[in-house]
């Protein structure tokens, strides 16, 4: 709750010094002092001691209070990616905000190998906004009565892995500066360098400029990766080869709602865990700098993030195997994608020139997928005709057999140049309209190589959750008609109708209704002084940039509110709460109540369980219209 | 001694370019010379027999960008025509006609022809009568009274192309071929793969994704081409389809066709491929899909449906802000605020039932 105050004072004052910030918020000194303390642990707040009159200034970090809504997804994109255990690391790392690596070795619930409570992740969810202060008690209570059965957890091998995948990094002093600080001061710091002195005028400028990015860059900078990284692959993947069916799943999960997922996980962890040991145990347990502190790399995770969002884009239509090759495509780029975009904003729509990954050649893709993954059956055949007259004997050189003998299939199948071929088909495929989800290049040396648009994608990722909207809202109607403005530009009513073949009234009370909610806007062209309707030229057009900034901000009150009835809701419920809450209780449920009041509480879970996963799919929206 | 000479030479001059020419050709006075007739391609000749030929109404007088001055035939019926005409008549005759199938207003008649309205009236009340012209409806101006000469069809740009009907959007009959031309594209954008081969149902089965239509031998199961499959539907080969059909009493021309086609890109349901053999079509739904949503498409009544599609809704159409009327309006504390939101309720029910 003090936090909460301290955070909302200092959103509203902006920068603040102690004295300032103890006026406003009426604590006391001891108060105000623990909870800053907590919350610079948690980098909710950002402070800076200026060097000209030494006083502290505290600033709220927005930011990284949000990311906090992302806890839950974050964890289960580890989990499906490194295991069980990595997700419960994470887990820990993301309760401490930072920690250092000797801190986390040490930590009870990081030791033993199984997880020590089940419902932990929905813990960390309940209560993204007011983390503050209490985190510190809390893990402490979900430990301790587990049997020290099973064997040393991996916990440096894990380390390694979430390091080299980058999802973590390394804190720097920096890091708990505000941006536009740290900014200030490298340019203070460069301008005071001899070299840059000597530089005069519009060249200084710049110089400064150049350098002061570079120092900010390096003072920032906590990437991990380097020297964990091993023949371009992170540590501690998981070995795919042989399972494929079970390493498809998880893809789907990333999508918001989870829940049901929960038989099929167990399932996995279990083989996971298994595949983990004897992978990982044997040569990788050589310790991290223990003093060295680490934090959750959100940029990074992002990145994942949003390829796991194409990915869906490719399932929606696209045979699954065709999806799954391109998984193992992102896969690829992931590990060579430090963050979403260069740029601080989104680019204004159409000013946005494209990014691309880096190329990835069919060869690494073919070390990634599984060896025994069926290329061949989910494309046709390109041409028909012949298959028609042989039946089911599609000549190869087209790339699919349709050969259904064993031994011909797999001498076929297992020969390196074939599948390759078969990758390029599948991709191939996703390169066409209407995926456009990769495109192939070809260098003047070797094979062609894929890679995938990342600024293009973001876009129609954005552009199909405004379609989604304007769908439910206004009808399909409606969706034709936003397509063709923003395919043409500006239009009038009798332009729109010819392109859009709607009739009159549909499309007037179509473009009426839209305009009403924002989504489209009506341009006046007078061609005379006097602006008289009737000698005015009406365009109508879409604006996607100005809809997407709206429809964020409505998201993000839609989030508010979710939270707000959550906890009128727990209001609602509060004596019962605090019951099943009690020390004794927690953990005993079972021992100490009553059949009524389990059913109770499960309702109350369930219902918890459906406000957060609202709200998990409205900070997928947040995230395609602000962070991809 | 020149004078009884131009009847002759002009008539002369008129033949010989009905034969060397068609009849829309523009002639300048290098065609005209150009046929040998005139003596010495005397200029003067020339323009005292071009004059005589434009006053009996067998050429008419124009002039290109230029400036120059050009003149076109008149076919010996039209010209008799035109002769019957006072001169009035032929005035807003030849007005008429020179906006050929695009047609002209009343109002642009009168500030062509400077004439008075009342004898314009007359004019084209007479010409009418006489069937030289037609009052035509133009779909952009549906006000607006246009006249073209009676024995051209009007452009596309006045009845809006194939899809109106009298001036209206057709929108059943748009519906009708659309959904015909979906289907067609869909199935020549899928391969259908034979029933009997058990093994490849078998394998599909474990895919997800509604590309395919799974499981019973029964149901036809589809997957998608190779990219480099060529055999995609043209402009060309879905209008012969169209025609071919017998859905369209008239016969549509490419042009209409790329145009519903652009809609139905629009509407996400085709798809546009620039292949090597030129552009083509491609569906996004296989043909089973695109039968299945065509079939229930007349079911659903008034009340909009709930859309349960992978991939239609997100975050915001589910939550209950997404659809509430009353959203902007809402904050704690307030007369609607998430304390006494009338929407969550209902919405939680509805999802806890799952």
């Amino acid at each position: 709750m003090i936090s909460q105050r301290i955070f909302s004072i200092l959103q509203r004052y902006e920068r603040l010094t102690l004295p300032r910030l103890k006026f406003h918020s009426r604590l006391n000194d001891r108060q105000l002092r623990h909870a800053l303390a907590a919350m610079i642990q948690h980098h909710l707040i950002y402070h800076f001691t200026s060097l000209e009159d030494g006083n502290t200034y505290y600033e709220a970090n927005p930011q990284a209070a949000y990311y906090l809504v992302r806890s839950g997804k974050i964890l289960q994109l580890v989990e499906s990616r490194l295991g069980e255990y990595a997700s419960r690391l994470m887990e820990a790392i993301l309760y401490l905000g930072h920690a250092s690596v000797s801190e986390l070795e040490v930590r009870p619930e990081l030791r033993s190998r199984n997880p020590v409570a089940a419902n932990r992740i929905k813990h960390e969810e309940e209560d993204p906004q007011a983390n503050g202060l209490d985190v510190e008690e809390e893990p402490a209570t979900t430990n301790g009565d587990h049997a020290v059965d099973d064997k040393p957890a991996p916990f440096h091998a894990t380390l390694k892995a979430l390091a080299s995948h980058g999802y973590i990094l390394r804190v720097r002093d920096a890091h708990f500066q505000s941006p536009s600080d740290n900014l200030l001061e490298a340019q203070r710091a460069v301008a005071a360098r001899s070299d840059i002195k000597a530089l005069k005028g519009k060249k200084q400028e710049e110089a400064i400029k150049e350098r002061a990015q570079e120092l900010v860059q390096e003072r920032t900078s906590g990437d991990l990766t380097q020297g964990l990284m091993y023949n371009g692959l992170p540590r501690g993947i998981k070995r795919k080869f042989g399972n494929g069916s079970v390493d498809r799943q998880p893809q789907n999960h990333h999508n918001g709602v989870n829940g049901d997922h929960a038989e099929d996980e167990e399932q996995q962890k279990e083989e996971e865990e298994n595949e983990w040991s004897e992978d990982e145990d044997g040569f990788d347990n050589i310790p991290m700098e223990s003093g060295m502190a680490v934090r959750v790399n959100y940029e990074k995770l992002d990145v994942a993030l949003r390829n796991a969002r194409f990915v869906d884009l490719a399932q929606q239509d696209a045979p699954a195997v065709t999806a799954e090759l391109y998984a193992c495509l992102l896969r690829r780029v992931e590990y060579v994608t430090p963050r979403c975009r260069d740029a601080e904003e989104i680019p204004r729509e159409k000013e946005e020139g494209e990014q691309f990954s880096t190329p990835i050649s069919v060869q690494t893709l073919l070390e990634d997928i599984d060896p025994s993954m069926d290329l061949t059956g989910a494309l046709g055949p390109a041409d028909p005709s012949q298959a028609m007259n042989r039946r089911g004997k599609r000549p190869l050189e087209n790339g699919v057999n349709g050969d259904y003998d064993d031994a011909d299939d797999a001498d076929e199948a297992s020969s390196g140049a074939m599948r390759a071929y078969l990758v390029n088909q599948h991709l191939g495929l996703l390169s066409q309209p209407p995926f456009d989800l990769a495109s192939s290049v070809t260098l003047s040396v070797g094979p062609s190589k894929w890679r995938v648009g990342f600024r293009g994608l973001a876009r129609k990722l954005r552009h199909l959750e405004l379609e989604r909207m304007i769908e439910s809202r206004f009808g399909d109607v409606a969706l034709r008609v936003v397509r063709v403005l923003q395919a043409k530009g500006k239009l009038d009513e009798k332009r729109l109708q010819e392109i859009s073949l709607l009739p009159f009234k549909d499309l007037r009370q179509t473009l009426a209704s839209m305009q009403r909610g924002g989504f489209v806007d009506l341009q006046e062209v007078p061609k005379d002084a006097q602006r008289q309707p009737s000698k005015t030229i009406f365009l109508w057009y879409y604006d996607a940039d100005r809809v997407c900034s709206s429809i964020l901000e409505d998201t993000y009150k839609a989030m508010s509110r979710t939270l707000q009835r959550i906890k009128h809701e727990r209001t609602l419920e509060k004596d019962f709460l605090e019951k099943t809450e009690r020390s004794d209780v927690k953990g005993h449920e079972e021992e100490y109540l009553t059949e009524g009041e389990l059913e109770r509480l499960q309702r109350w879970r369930n219902k918890e369980a459906l406000f957060l996963a609202a709200i998990a799919r409205l900070d997928d929206m947040v995230a395609v219209f602000r962070d991809y | 001694m020149a004078e009884p000479h131009t009847g002759e030479l002009a008539s002369q001059l008129y033949d010989a370019c009905l034969e060397s020419y068609d009849t829309n050709h523009l002639f300048y006075q290098a065609d005209f010379l150009g046929l040998n007739i005139i003596p010495k391609n005397d200029p003067q000749l020339l323009l005292k027999c071009t004059q005589q030929l434009v006053d009996q109404k067998l050429l008419r007088l124009h002039q290109d960008k230029n400036e120059r001055l050009a003149w076109k035939l008149i076919s010996r019926e039209d010209a008799d025509k035109l002769q019957n005409l006072s001169a009035d008549e032929g005035l807003v005759y030849n007005v008429i006609h020179s906006t050929a199938r695009s047609g002209i207003w009343v109002r642009a008649i009168q500030t062509r022809t400077n004439l008075h309205k009342s004898i314009l009236d007359r004019c084209l009340k007479s010409l009418e009568g006489k069937n030289y012209i037609k009052s035509v409806h133009n779909v952009k101006f549906p006000t607006r009274k246009m006249y073209m000469l009676a024995g051209l069809a009007p452009s596309e740009d006045i009845t809006g192309g194939a899809w109106f009907t009298d001036g209206v959007l057709d929108a059943n009959f748009i519906n009708s071929v659309a959904g015909y031309i979906e289907y067609t594209v869909s199935r020549k954008s899928w391969y259908e793969v034979p029933a009997d081969r058990g093994r490849t149902a078998k394998r599909i089965k474990t895919a997800t994704g509604k590309a395919e239509v799974k499981s019973e031998a029964t149901e036809k199961t589809y997957i998608p081409y190779p990219f480099n499959y060529e055999g995609y539907p043209t402009v060309q080969t879905i209008t012969n389809a169209v025609n071919e059909s017998g859905i369209t009493p008239v016969r549509l021309g490419e042009e209409s066709i790329i145009q519903l086609l652009q809609m139905l890109c629009f509407d996400k349901k085709l798809v546009e491929l620039n292949l090597k053999s030129g552009t083509a079509y491609k569906s996004v739904k296989n043909p089973e899909a695109v039968k299945e949503k065509q079939s229930r498409k007349p079911a659903e009544g008034d009340e909009p449906i709930q859309i349960n599609e992978p991939g239609k809704n997100n975050g915001m159409t589910d939550s209950p802000c997404g659809p509430c009327p009353s959203f902007r309006l809402c904050s704690p504390g307030g007369a609607i605020s998430p304390e006494t939101c009338e929407y969550f309720d209902p919405w939680m029910e509805k999802n806890l039932a799952f």
